[in-house]
């Protein structure tokens, strides 16, 4: 039983202070048999905990070492940890935001350039002005023809039924109606709504 | 100097080219790499191989080794994907072996002819495990409950004065004292 053994016994521990540590460590790498020492306490303490494996290699650090002496110390290594192990799942983690963000500014760049390239719509007021006239023209046409055969208006039969009375012919009512049609054709959950290029708009009294 | 700083400065010296301080590493932790190994991997022999490629692994890699976490925390990580890398490519790859269908009754594979998975190994161990315990038996109780309160419960020097009721020095004492009567019963089964 000497100092040396205790200040190792301390050394192993979590708990030292003693300025005389240093010494210790440097008269452990010095000498064999305070390494055995040193070993044999580890153990004592790997059996107490329950961490002895079932079957112990005595040579394992001795085998250990023979290789470790045939190496150099590299950096080669811990890339292929990095790669293989937690590395790559971090490096993975770093890269998905930005392989998101890659994907949004590339479908951004692909809606304005379809956005430049398509063409512009024709202005809604002045062709819609032009299409209800024509279609108030038209149907001036069909009121003032005389009723054929034994057809009767409706309106002339249910005598008080509903009436919508439609101010047709004043133009701001005019406009308007013509502006809800064309923007319910281009927006409406159909083919015209998908395809703004392809507009449609208007209505015939004869359909 | 505790463990942890015993650790950073035997690193230390390691990065500075001396392999001498690599063996105490080496020393201080095969036994727990092994048991880690060994929840990954159940053939003995196996878990030795890669025990061994671990702990080269780390020492080729130690100059890299920046001191961010603890060391055994770092030696823990390259054991674990060094096992789940071998059980990957054990995976892939067939038996690189090719044996006769005579032999085969008393073929035991690669692990078969390695020397430490001998019944003489686990004797010993069971026989070191025996006297350890044995003699933490016969010890007296202020010494048994210094040892044990340090080794099992992991307890520091100064939580165990605090519950042994006695100054930090006697714990340092009592200790040591332990471990070396302890040491006296184990080494000759050692040599």
């Amino acid at each position: 039983m000497s100092e040396l053994d205790e200040k190792l016994s301390v050394i192993l521990d979590q708990y030292s202070d003693d300025e005389h540590s240093e010494a210790v460590l440097n008269e452990l790498l010095d000498d064999v048999n305070l390494q055995y020492k040193m070993r044999r306490y580890q153990m004592i303490g790997d059996v107490m905990r329950h961490e002895l494996p079932d079957r112990i290699n005595l040579d394992l650090s001795h085998q250990i070492m023979s290789q470790v002496r045939q190496v150099e110390p590299d950096e080669s290594s811990v890339a292929i940890e990095k790669t293989t192990g937690w590395g790559f799942a971090l490096s993975w983690a770093m890269l998905k935001p930005f392989t998101g963000i890659a994907v949004a500014a590339s479908v951004a760049m692909i809606s304005i350039s379809l956005w430049q390239t398509a063409p512009v719509n024709p202005q809604p007021n002045s062709d819609g002005n032009q299409l209800v006239s024509a279609e108030q023209q038209k149907i001036e046409k069909l009121a003032s023809q005389p009723i054929r055969g034994n057809a009767v208006t409706v309106s002339s039969n249910l005598g008080g039924g509903t009436r919508w009375t439609v101010k047709q012919d004043t133009p701001a009512i005019q406009q308007k109606l013509n502006a809800y049609l064309v923007n319910h054709t281009e927006y409406s959950n159909s083919m015209q709504g998908l395809i703004p290029q392809a507009r449609v708009a208007g209505f015939d009294a004869e359909q | 100097m505790g463990t942890n700083l015993l650790d950073a400065e035997l690193v230390k010296r390691v990065q500075a080219g001396d392999t001498a301080a690599f063996d105490i590493l080496v020393q201080k932790y095969q036994h727990k790499v092994v048991n880690l190994v060994g929840r990954f991997v159940s053939d003995k022999a196996e878990c030795y191989d890669i025990t061994q490629d671990a702990f080269i692994k780390a020492y080729r890699a130690i100059g890299n080794f920046r001191g961010d976490s603890q060391f055994y925390t770092w030696l823990y990580r390259i054991a674990a994907n060094t096992a789940k890398n071998y059980l990957a490519s054990r995976a892939r790859k067939s038996p690189g072996y090719t044996i006769d269908i005579e032999d085969a009754e008393h073929f035991e594979g690669e692990s078969g002819l390695k020397e430490y998975a001998t019944p003489e190994n686990l004797l010993l161990t069971e026989e070191i495990k025996k006297t350890v315990f044995a003699a933490i038996e016969a010890l007296p109780e202020d010494l048994k409950s210094a040892i044990t309160l340090r080794e099992m419960e992991g307890l520091s020097y100064e939580e165990i004065a605090e519950v042994m009721d006695c100054p930090i020095g006697t714990v340092r004492s009592r200790i040591f004292r332990a471990r070396d009567v302890i040491d006296k019963e184990l080494r000759p089964l050692l040599e």
